[in-house]
């Protein structure tokens, strides 16, 4: 998901977003969060796209300094725009294999699309979902059964994730 | 400064509104509901229509002026320029009544984005796919406690019964039609008209409610309209009527018929409990114009 980028002052502006990291995710780079849509280098300014995992995320105006600071220091003689925007709306498949690891390391389970939820503290599967929330909009909270642990999950968030319909 | 009225802002007000008034309400559980799980849910439910109605504001800005700008949309208009459903500023009285509620707009909400994909207005498409993104997982909390609940304890589906009896008038108002609506069906803005979309909620709720037979509700529930529930909670003791104003049972079906119970909100007439809410959510901005963290 990371774009390969095509120019010198390009590829700063990418090292320095993937030195960006969500407050609430502190080791996963937004590159890998998958949450920078585009980069626009200009002669005079470089603009920069982001989406929102969540739209009421509050680390959002945190992020978009962030990002700010980070490609202004990286490229000092242009200025610098980020904005986020809404679509493409953002989707949890976007998070790249080593964000999905970083996740992990940090004790929250990625997202899945099936029910599943591998615990992230034993490895074990045999755990159930206790609620949608959590202590951040982009996380559920889950139980493991075998090592009596309770964990969070990064939400699964697809445009085709369907609406669960009574049975 | 009145803010205008063309239909297509009207459209975007009175999506945001309600997420805006119910998002208040719902916040108003944090800290308070029977348990930790359903606090977060209700304060991360409050945070999600928070920002959906952020989103739409910001869409009504690009036809606004520049004396425009979010907070004072979201905050600096007086009550009348409201278009908030009058079912989202009541009083959230108790939890059952708190979940009935959220069960049957979030069904509803889901009703009106849906058909709003098909709009014309691709700006507000493109804002909606996400909404609905995040809209599943209200959906999900509502149908799950709608379902424990009513095959929960007698306690449990008395408490999710009164809830729905007491919401279900308002909540038909939500499809009440909007000004300007004839322009915005010929313009391709709304797809299907408010009436077609009530037709279509109020078929798939009725559903809903006798696969745990609680159909009963739609007959028999606490009279609304002109009598409301006070920002105290108290109602006025007429016992329940026979029938939801305008709603009855054809081949199998619950149709409406005609008539809203507290109807009113999308021409900017509210109930006596928005006022109290007014105040309690605009206060800080009408006393400090221009604030910022």
């Amino acid at each position: 998901m990371v774009k390969q980028p095509d120019d010198p002052v390009s590829a700063a502006v990418w090292d320095a977003l993937a030195g960006v990291h969500d407050p609430e995710i502190p080791p996963c780079p937004i590159t890998d969060l998958g949450i920078v849509e585009d980069v626009r280098v200009g002669d005079e300014v470089i603009e920069i796209d982001l989406l929102p995992t969540f739209a009421g995320c509050p680390a959002l105006d945190a992020i978009r300094e962030d990002c700010e600071a980070a490609v202004a220091a990286a490229v000092p003689s242009r200025e610098v725009r980020v904005r986020f925007v809404t679509s493409p709306p953002w989707t949890s498949d976007r998070i790249t294999p080593a964000g999905r690891e970083s996740l992990r390391t940090y004790g929250v389970t990625p997202p899945a699309s099936d029910e599943l939820r591998t615990c992230p503290f034993c490895g074990s599967q045999n755990t159930m979902q206790e609620s949608q929330f959590g202590p951040t909009l982009c996380r559920a909270t889950h139980y493991c059964e075998s090592c009596r642990n309770p964990f969070e999950a990064f939400k699964p968030k697809l445009i085709a994730l369907e609406v669960r319909r009574p049975s | 400064m009145r803010i205008g009225d063309s239909p297509r802002l009207l459209l975007l007000l009175a999506m945001a509104d309600d997420e805006l008034i119910l998002g208040h309400r719902h916040s108003e559980w944090t800290g308070w509901v029977p348990h930790l799980e359903e606090d977060l849910a209700f304060s991360s439910i409050a945070q999600d229509e928070m920002a959906h109605a952020r989103l739409l504001y910001g869409l009504a800005l690009d036809s606004l002026g520049d004396e425009w700008d979010e907070d004072r949309l979201a905050l600096g208009r007086p009550p009348s320029e409201y278009r908030n459903a009058v079912l989202c500023e009541r009083p959230n009285r108790d939890w059952g009544y708190s979940l009935a509620r959220q069960f049957l707009y979030d069904t509803a909400d889901d009703v009106r984005t849906q058909a709003l994909l098909g709009s014309s207005w691709k700006e507000l498409t493109e804002i909606l796919t996400l909404v609905r993104m995040e809209e599943a997982y209200h959906l999900d909390h509502a149908r799950t406690w709608f379902r424990r609940l009513a095959e929960g304890p007698v306690a449990a589906r008395e408490h999710l019964a009164a809830g729905l009896e007491s919401t279900l008038g308002e909540a038909l108002a939500i499809f009440e039609p909007l000004p300007g609506e004839v322009a915005l069906l010929a313009a391709g803005d709304l797809p299907v008209a408010n009436s077609e979309l009530l037709a279509a909620w109020l078929a798939g709720v009725g559903e809903e409610l006798e696969a745990v037979s609680l159909d009963y509700v739609l007959e028999r529930h606490s009279k609304v309209g002109d009598m409301v529930p006070t920002a105290s909670g108290e109602m006025e003791d007429e016992g329940p009527t026979l029938s939801v104003p305008g709603v009855e049972r054809v081949r199998g079906r619950w149709v409406h018929r005609g008539g809203f119970a507290g109807a009113g909100g999308r021409a900017g007439k509210h109930s006596e409990d928005f006022a109290a809410l007014w105040g309690d959510l605009t206060g800080l901005y009408r006393a400090h114009p221009g604030v910022t963290w």
